[in-house]
């Protein structure tokens, strides 16, 4: 579904992703994981149009969406959500997903109609009249990923969406990620809280200093000498043990 | 009083005179636009009553002069400590509610101050073209074939004074390092326990001292009337922006360039049409070069 | 329907209101100003589309006002042509001016777009009271009035209908732009750009289109407003007065509402006029006290009143219901 070859994005001297490839294929869940500026936002930002990579392609099933702007990415059904969130604060919730479903309902009251659902479906309907603004954190994550989906994604990117959720929350959203790939929905998750990533990617790549230095399944990773070192650190593995 | 019309004769030679007039056209430029820097680069406010604030000061050296009979050169200390008041005074009554707020907000709150401020000096001192001519307004040197007016060199000499003066300032107090800390980061700032508020405040009084001074150094250059600023203020922020934010020293090259466009275009094009070429020059330089022709830093913040 | 009257009440009364006004009032000063309320509150809308809507605040948009007024006084006074034919190209060339600065909108944010826009309206002035040969540069056109629908030579009351209409249509592209598919992709433009587009948002297009409608529009009220006042001088319509007083009418009633410019206008041009009778005598003065007044009241309702008149409003009446459904909870509780 999602190929990269070999892609590369600088900025002036700093190298943010070196070569990196990744084959993504219809129903995977993959996690994406790495130290703090080990270039996964970047590459979500090369991915979803938001940066033009210096050196390789992007496929999207096999058209190449290289250089496109975000919104033509998203209209062929690839979408992502951001790490620091962005909700349209001012309006409102039902609001913010009526304008995700926009994109590919055209009339206004349908689009409603189906942003309502899409609200229930992430446990948002009690607060769909609330300013977006107004939310705590963990409802402004789940609106986050409330209007990509509104968007209809076949392929959805989703930037450290448990980040600062207390255990309910992250426990919701684990959940709720699990239900969305049940339903077909193949996604590519970036996150720092482990023992969620675990339980939850098929399939792991570790990026460092912009490099893939490992992919494979959650044991796999854990066990992997170089993750090891660059990343998870001892006390992880014994944790884990 | 057009530095431009001071192309004349063609004994003179035409090209040293027209670096002549660059540096001195620059020099006044660079007066002008050091104040909007420093508060623009500080504070991230536009400030469209920047020219009101010129047009003031062009008024003090006028009915200084006129009533009093007062030399623009000995108002000018007289109109530093009394411009720091007004910029206290402006600040606490009207820039101290929208320093946070939205850039629309900021721009809506100078608006208005501008319109109101022209308008004052309308009201009080009518549209009517005024001119502070002292002795030395007149005095044209001629050196190897340049000339040049005494009232220009005059006005450059302090700009470059000043500049370095806020320049030092800047980098080398302690007030000074502060306040380049705010610029980099107010929430930073905050957290480490300095008070943005007595820092905005300072550097508007700063910024309009220095405008009002600059006002006063101009008045005998050119003709003092309401809404004389405006002309000087979308011009300042060519300078300013060509320069890069908030940098001291480019907007002294700024001011060099746009002088220079300005010099060269009126030879060529004649004075009529010179400012349709700044206007063409603003429009590319916000387009092309948005984070000015030396710097970087800054410009995405405000592009927010 | 019953929705319809529920959110457009205010406009309903407002426009029902003016039409019955010509029936009842002869009187022509009265009349006269309530045109003028009417056109500046159809300029304050389009100023709206681009400010309020898109979130684009354009310092310039007194450039294509003269676009428009210029276009009509020219083709009627060099080509006897009629003013609605100047008003179409006036549209045209607006549109193609509009998508310029569009396209800067694009590129450039906040005060660096109103400084450009400025620094547009600026060289349009230049143009037009230099070039004397085709404009008749710094003396203005006197624009002929000549009787007839098609040529807009009206009397008052007929002038209030056309100035009505013109606000009707103004009001409705706003509306459209509160609730339609465009206007809430725009809201999502206006709020966060990246986020609108990682929602399939074409966001630059958007905006573009916005801001060349806004100023279409804005062209359309600078040909009427040539024909109705009978004069164009530069000065005035490339003036940033001008720019400043389409943002004043619209923050005062409420930026990226319907109704707010329009209440904006209503207050505004009555203050005016209120000003200009009592200050009838001092003549100098005049401009200078309207405009002290105007600067000063944009300051304050930025600092105060951010939402404006409708803002305030709709903050009440959210205010009521909130204390309504306090007083039921606790009624359950």
């Amino acid at each position: 579904m999602l190929t990269l070859e070999r892609v590369t994005k600088r900025f002036g001297g700093l190298t943010a992703v070196r070569e990196v490839s990744l084959e993504v294929r219809a129903g995977d869940l993959l996690g994406i994981i790495g130290p703090n500026g080990a270039g996964k936002t970047t590459l979500f930002n090369v991915i979803a149009g938001y940066y033009r990579p210096e050196e390789g392609r992007v496929l999207f099933d096999g058209r190449d969406v290289t250089g496109l702007p975000p919104h033509a990415i998203c209209r062929q059904g690839l979408t992502r959500t951001f790490q620091i969130v962005k909700p349209f604060g001012n309006l409102s919730v039902l609001d913010n997903v009526t304008i995700g479903s926009l994109t590919k309902v055209t009339r206004l009251r349908t689009a409603r109609v189906d942003a309502e659902r899409v609200v229930e479906t992430c446990g948002l309907a009690p607060y769909a009249r609330a300013r977006a603004r107004a939310l705590p954190i963990g409802l402004r994550k789940r609106l986050e990923v409330a209007r990509a989906l509104a968007t209809r994604p076949r392929l959805l990117l989703l930037d450290e969406v448990m980040a600062g959720l207390n255990p309910s929350e992250l426990a919701g959203m684990v959940e709720l990620i699990r239900r969305l790939h049940g339903e077909g929905l193949t996604l590519i998750v970036i996150e720092h809280i482990m023992a969620a990533m675990m339980r939850l990617a098929r399939r792991i790549v570790v990026l460092h200093h912009g490099e893939r230095i490992a992919e494979g399944t959650p044991a796999q990773i854990a066990s992997d000498r170089r993750v090891i070192d660059a990343y998870l650190g001892e006390e992880f593995v014994l944790a884990e043990a | 009083m057009d530095p431009a019309r001071l192309l004349g004769p063609a004994q003179i030679d035409a090209l040293a005179q027209l670096g002549v007039s660059t540096i001195l056209l620059g020099g006044i430029y660079a007066l002008i636009a050091v104040g909007l820097t420093l508060i623009f680069g500080i504070m991230r406010v536009v400030n469209f009553a920047h020219g009101e604030f010129l047009m003031l000061g062009m008024y003090l050296a006028f009915w200084s002069f006129t009533l009093y009979g007062l030399d623009p050169y000995f108002v000018l200390f007289v109109s530093i400590p009394l411009f720091f008041l007004v910029g206290l005074l402006t600040y606490a009554l009207v820039m101290r509610g929208v320093i946070t707020a939205s850039h629309n907000a900021q721009i809506f709150t100078t608006v208005g101050l501008s319109t109101a401020l022209q308008n004052v000096a309308l009201v009080a001192w009518t549209g009517d073209f005024r001119f502070v001519r002292p002795w030395h307004s007149s005095v044209v040197l001629r050196i190897a074939g340049t000339a040049f007016n005494l009232a220009q060199v005059v006005a450059f000499a302090i700009a470059v004074a000043l500049t370095v003066a806020l320049f030092a300032f800047m980098k080398w107090t302690h007030t000074g390092r502060v306040m380049r800390a705010t610029a980099q980061d107010r929430d930073a700032a905050t957290l480490m326990g300095i008070a943005t508020d007595r820092v905005y405040r300072l550097t508007w009084a700063i910024g309009i001292a220095c405008v009002g001074a600059a006002g006063v150094l101009v008045a005998p250059l050119y003709s003092v009337y309401p809404t004389a600023g405006l002309q000087f203020v979308l011009l300042s922020y060519v300078v300013v922006v060509l320069g890069g934010l908030g940098d001291m020293v480019g907007a002294l090259l700024g001011s060099l360039i746009v002088a220079a466009v300005e010099v060269v275009g009126s030879y060529f094009f004649g004075t009529a049409w010179k400012e349709v070429l700044y206007f063409v020059l603003f429009i590319a330089v916000l387009v092309f070069r948005p984070a000015g022709l030396f710097g970087q830093r800054g410009a995405e913040m405000l592009g927010a | 329907m019953r929705g319809v009257l529920a959110r457009h009440w205010g406009a309903l009364v407002l426009f029902g209101l003016t039409a019955l006004t010509p029936l009842v009032v002869k009187d022509a000063f009265f009349l006269d100003s309530l045109v003028l309320i009417l056109i500046w509150g159809a300029l304050s809308a389009a100023w709206n589309l681009a400010g309020g809507y898109a979130g684009q605040v354009s310092l310039g948009h007194s450039a294509f006002f003269g676009i428009g007024a210029y276009s009509a006084a020219l083709l009627a006074t060099r080509w006897q042509q009629s003013p609605w034919l100047g008003m179409l190209l006036g549209v045209l060339v607006s549109v193609a001016a509009g998508a310029v600065i569009g396209y800067l909108s694009n590129r450039l944010r906040g005060p660096y777009f109103a400084l450009s826009t400025i620094a547009f309206s600026q060289v349009l002035l230049i143009v037009a009271s230099r070039w004397r040969g085709f404009t008749q540069g710094s003396e203005g056109i006197p624009v002929p009035f000549r009787p007839g629908f098609w040529t807009l030579g009206l009397g008052h009351v007929a002038w209030v209908y056309v100035a009505l209409g013109l606000a009707l249509v103004h009001y409705g592209v706003q509306v459209y732009f509160e609730r339609s598919r465009v206007g809430y992709q725009l809201a999502g433009v206006r709020e966060d750009e990246d986020a609108a587009e990682a929602l399939g948002i074409a966001s630059r297009k958007l905006r573009v289109f916005a801001v060349t409608l806004s100023a279409a529009l804005t062209s359309v009220c600078g040909a009427f407003w040539a024909q109705y006042v009978g004069f164009v001088d530069p000065f005035y319509v490339f003036s940033v007065d001008l720019s400043i007083r389409f943002a004043l009418n619209t923050i005062i009633g409420g930026v990226g509402t319907a109704l707010g410019p329009f209440l904006g206008s209503i207050l505004i041009t009555s203050l005016e006029t209120y000003l200009r009778a009592t200050f009838a005598g001092v003549k100098t003065g005049f401009t200078g006290i309207y405009l002290i007044i105007y600067g000063c009241v944009l300051i304050l309702v930025v600092r105060f009143v951010p939402e404006g008149l409708a803002g305030l409003a709709a903050r009440l009446r959210a205010g009521v219901a909130r204390s309504r459904e306090r007083a039921t909870d606790h009624a359950h509780a």
